[in-house]
């Protein structure tokens, strides 16, 4: 080929320009077939390559996680930390390594870092009810309860692998527990009566659920809970104080008297149940109000209790209260005052005489038992029962 | 035979552009310059399918050079996470006797970080790079990097990619011109694969390497980075270097600390830059059999450093900032990393180890960034704080001020975060940072190394900062003759000897300019020609028209055909702005360079 020079620069003759022209159009698709050859060959090698590397990676990284599942187990959390991280290292992503990570990372209470994880995770699979539920976790633990309650939320309708009734069930037992522990007591109860809803017929939910709706001071709904755990034969003693305790609440003291006497008789230790049982007793007992009682033992009952009011104020105004000058309620003049001015009519014969005076004497009681746990705190035996009668007496 | 059909290969003919523009084409037939003009196309056409193919070749060296880091680092270091005490000294210090025996006597071109090598291959060396360049790098980088050394895998792969190019483009026997401009293409393939970030990739080798944008060589830089990325893609899968957060800004006032940021991050780079600038030339004079020694020495430092309780700054550090993006560093460790990763990567470098500057530059940002973020935080509660955003920042930053590269820095930030929120603080926070680097260190990293490698290379910074000469600072107040086209020689004649003037410049009707010399008049006259109009005996005599803000450049193209040429206003080409002659535009030149 000849090459000419023309004002320094090379000149290709048009001749030349042709023939180059016909090989590079003869040749042009040889290349091309060369190089689509050559590299669908490295590829293929590449590929070959590629299996080995991730064969070996795959392995390491089940090793690690495999060790971090034994050290989280055995809550070592360190351990577990390094290993998961040493299973990501080989894994990069892995959606279950990060989400051990991220449980090992909470354990060491490392919230900000598994924090991070798991936001990383919820975007990528926003319907994971783990997820969800760690996040509510941390959101709960920072206090921040709008994106705890929404991530609860997100987590009792998420997907869950496994049972997803019993997770979801216990998810949205976790976000009433939470609620109840920041004072949400009708948010709890709207998820209680959902839960309830949900449940299926066993007694130990049934019961647990009732211990909740006990929590909420959702008695009625509670003493349901424990009615139907009891109902499928289960007569254990948590559900039968439950019970007791939720008819007590109630002012149901005839149902609570036999659910707590059950309760006793199937635990004896429960110290609780037995102190509730005798409150109960002692409100069955000292209620003149009760149907079917024989004018005498009403009566005896109205001058026991005033009795026992009198020296219930007795006690309280020695310990520096001044009864007698507090007015109590729309009564005019000093409790000390009107019970020293009614106590002479309070016997059986003054009562037989003018029945009015049982009334005006409860009230007076009331009005004390009232007063006294106000000013010196809680009663016991006898007023504990006076004052309950009290409540209920003033809901009939 | 540069620039022809290689006869005994019988492969492509390519002929350059030089050559097609030079070819007399005004003589050919008609047909013979439909082919030429066919061939030309055919050649681009050609030469994007190729950038594919140099695409695809880098993709899948820089897939198997990411696998051979993985192994040495397995091999090397081990498996695990926390690493044990004498791996981390004795494999970065073995490992460095390795690379010294291999880079002094098997692979001498694999030194460094292969940024200026490819430069050097494209202004020096006609785009040759060896292919040993590119075995070499592969190993002894793969070696380095995986044994702990504190250097990253991009520069390596951008000079792997660029050699590759240039050994297709040598088999296929290329024009120079080709060869010249395939191994920015494999830099561009090479560096997006390792990054997996293509905008970047072509953004920094059309910014540092090749430093201007044509669409024929854009074209060929973006196929050949797509292309790798995909290959990369296909192996390693397509997800970001980094889990990035929500990035937000919520008050602009917050712009106020992404600033400080930008200040802290101009100041770390030149710190950064000068160790290197300093140490280098000093550990290269140093007796040669020192240098057997060296990467061990530094490899050794290294090991000490991370047996000292800093094991993040081995190696390119990805996991690590990806750590601090999510905040499981605390300010102080933060600030503590990135100053040790300075030293640790300044021993790597300087000791003439292989690896790249790129990963340990992003490592610095991010730390410096978060821990600069932490401080403030601790200061101004009242912001908007997250570590992400603020190591997100700190990355672009040191990219602006240490390699100098302010838009690829923009794009880099914004192509690893994939969200927008965040281009306003970065742009804000490079901007301080490049202009702090540029004060306190002129001269960008890069081009002083080429420049102690004895090289002189063109700066990409000092071309961008160039001020361009234009026709307007050489033109001339016209003070000869203009006449119309209309009026006689005759007078035209009279009206030259009158103004003693040589060049006589005529209004050509409706538009345009030309231009008679005295003698040629004074010829036409004594020709009996003298009551011809000026315009029937200009025909074809059109002198290009040069606007006020033409390159100077421009005006010397028809100033040896032209004595004088008017300058033109851009609106109205028959008003004069002034003219402009050979030694207007010489004398110029003179003073610039006298100035």
């Amino acid at each position: 080929m000849t090459l000419a020079l023309q004002g320094g620069k090379k000149i290709i003759t048009t001749a030349e320009k042709k023939r180059d022209l016909r090989l590079y159009f003869s040749h042009e698709p040889a290349i091309l077939a060369l190089l689509f050859f050559l590299a669908v060959g490295l590829f293929l090698g590449v590929t070959g390559l590629s299996h080995i590397y991730y064969a070996q990676r795959e392995s390491l990284a089940n090793r690690w996680f495999t060790r971090g599942v034994t050290d989280l187990k055995a809550q070592r959390f360190q351990n577990a930390v390094a290993d998961f991280r040493t299973a990501l290292l080989y894994s990069r992503g892995d959606y279950t390594f990060q989400l051990n990570l991220a449980e090992a990372l909470l354990g060491l209470k490392r919230t900000d870092e598994a924090y991070a994880y798991l936001l990383n995770l919820w975007e990528q699979e926003p319907e994971n009810g783990l997820v969800n539920l760690e996040l509510a976790r941390i959101a709960a633990h920072k206090r921040e309860i709008e994106q705890a309650l929404r991530y609860y939320h997100n987590a009792i309708y998420a997907a869950w692998p496994g049972d997803q009734e019993v997770q979801r069930r216990e998810t949205r037992v976790e976000l009433v527990d939470y609620l109840l522990g920041i004072n949400a007591k009708a948010q709890a109860q709207s998820e209680l009566i959902a839960l309830a809803a949900n449940l299926t017929d066993d007694p130990v939910q049934q019961a647990r659920v009732g211990d909740l709706f006990l929590r909420a001071q959702d008695y009625e709904h509670a003493l349901n809970e424990y009615r139907l755990s009891m109902k499928s034969g289960r007569n254990d003693a948590a559900a039968l104080a439950g019970a007791g305790m939720a008819a007590f609440q109630l002012g149901r003291y005839d149902l609570a008297d036999s659910y707590l006497q059950a309760a006793v008789a199937a635990n004896p230790n429960d110290a609780q149940s037995e102190a509730r049982l005798k409150t109960t007793e002692l409100v069955l007992r000292m209620n003149p109000f009760q149907r079917q009682l024989s004018v005498a033992e009403r009566d005896r009952i109205v001058i026991e209790a005033f009795g026992s009011a009198g020296e219930r104020l007795k006690s309280c105004s020695s310990s520096g209260h001044s009864m007698g000058s507090v007015s109590a309620g729309s009564v005019p003049g000093g409790l000390a005052e009107r019970w020293e001015k009614l106590q002479p009519q309070i016997t059986e014969q003054g009562l037989r005489g003018n029945p009015d005076l049982v009334e005006a004497a409860m009230q007076l009681v009331f009005d004390i038992e009232r007063q006294t746990s106000v000013e010196c705190g809680p009663p016991e035996g006898t007023d504990m029962a006076l004052l309950l009668i009290a409540k209920l007496h003033e809901g009939s | 035979m540069e620039g022809s059909f290689n006869s005994d290969s019988g492969l492509l003919p390519l002929q350059t552009e030089t050559e097609a523009e030079a070819a007399p084409v005004a003589s050919t037939p008609v047909g013979a310059r439909g082919a030429l003009l066919r061939a030309v196309f055919r050649e681009e056409r050609f030469f994007l399918i190729l950038s594919v193919f140099i695409g695809i070749f880098s993709g899948l060296a820089v897939v198997c050079f990411r696998f051979a880091i993985d192994w040495c680092r397995v091999y090397l270091l081990g498996s695990g996470y926390t690493l044990s005490r004498l791996r981390l000294l004795l494999a970065p210090s073995l490992a460095g006797l390795v690379i010294a025996v291999l880079v002094i006597h098997v692979f001498p071109l694999a030194r460094g970080s292969g940024v200026n090598q490819t430069k050097a291959a494209l202004y020096i060396y006609n785009g040759y790079i060896p292919l040993r360049t590119a075995v070499g790098k592969f190993i002894t980088a793969a070696l380095a990097i995986g044994s702990g050394h504190s250097l990253g895998p991009e520069d390596p792969s951008l000079q792997i990619g660029a050699s590759l190019a240039s050994a297709l483009g040598r088999r296929l026997h290329l024009s120079r011109d080709r060869m010249r401009l395939i191994a920015p293409v494999g830099a561009a393939a090479g560096l997006a694969a390792a990054f997996n970030a293509p905008i970047s990739a072509v953004l920094f080798v059309i910014e540092e390497v090749i430093g201007r944008w044509t669409a024929g060589i854009l074209g060929s830089v973006v196929l050949s980075a797509v292309s790798s990325v995909v290959v990369m893609r296909w192996f390693l899968g397509s997800e970001s270097l980094f889990r990035i957060p929500p990035v937000e800004l919520k008050r602009p006032s917050e712009l106020i600390a992404y600033a400080f940021l930008g200040v802290v991050g101009g100041l770390a780079s030149v710190a950064f830059s000068s160790g290197i600038v300093t140490l280098r030339p000093r550990f290269k004079a140093l007796p040669r059999w020192t240098q057997y020694f060296q990467p061990a020495a530094a490899g050794l430092l290294i090991g000490l450093i991370a047996v000292l309780g800093a094991p993040q700054v081995m190696g390119a550090g990805y996991e690590y900032i990806d750590e601090a993006i999510h905040g499981q560093f605390t300010w102080q460790m933060l600030a503590i990393l990135a100053g040790l990763k300075i030293v640790a990567t300044m021993l790597s470098f300087v000791s003439g180890t292989p690896g790249g500057m790129f990963a340990p530059t992003l490592f610095i940002g991010a730390m410096l960034g978060a821990a600069v973020g932490g401080v403030e935080h601790v200061i101004l509660p009242h912001l908007s704080w997250s570590p992400g955003t603020y190591a997100l920042v700190g990355m672009g930053v040191l990219f602006a001020g240490f390699l100098r590269a302010p838009m690829t820095s923009v794009f880099m930030v914004l192509e690893v975060s994939g969200n927008y929120s965040i281009i306003v603080p970065v742009l804000v926070a490079n901007t301080f940072a490049y202009l702090i680097s540029r004060r306190l260190q002129p001269a960008a990293i890069f081009d002083v190394l080429t420049r102690q490698d004895g090289l002189e290379l063109p700066s990409m910074e000092e071309q961008r900062e160039e001020g361009i000469l234009r026709v307007e600072d050489a033109m001339q107040p016209v003070t000869g003759p203009v006449m119309d086209a209309d009026e006689s020689l005759e007078h035209a004649f009279q009206l030259a000897d009158a103004k003693a003037s040589d060049v006589l410049l005529v209004r050509l009707n409706p538009t345009g300019w030309s231009s008679l010399v005295r003698h040629e008049l004074e010829t036409m006259i004594k020709e009996g020609k003298g009551n011809l109009t000026l315009g029937s005996v200009l025909i074809g005599r059109q002198i290009p028209l040069l606007h006020p803000d033409h390159p100077l450049d421009t005006a010397l193209r028809y100033l040896d055909r032209w004595p004088l040429v008017p300058v033109v206003n851009r609106a109205d080409f028959r008003k004069l702005e002034g003219v402009i002659s050979e030694s207007d535009v010489l004398k110029r030149y003179r003073d610039l360079g006298e100035g």
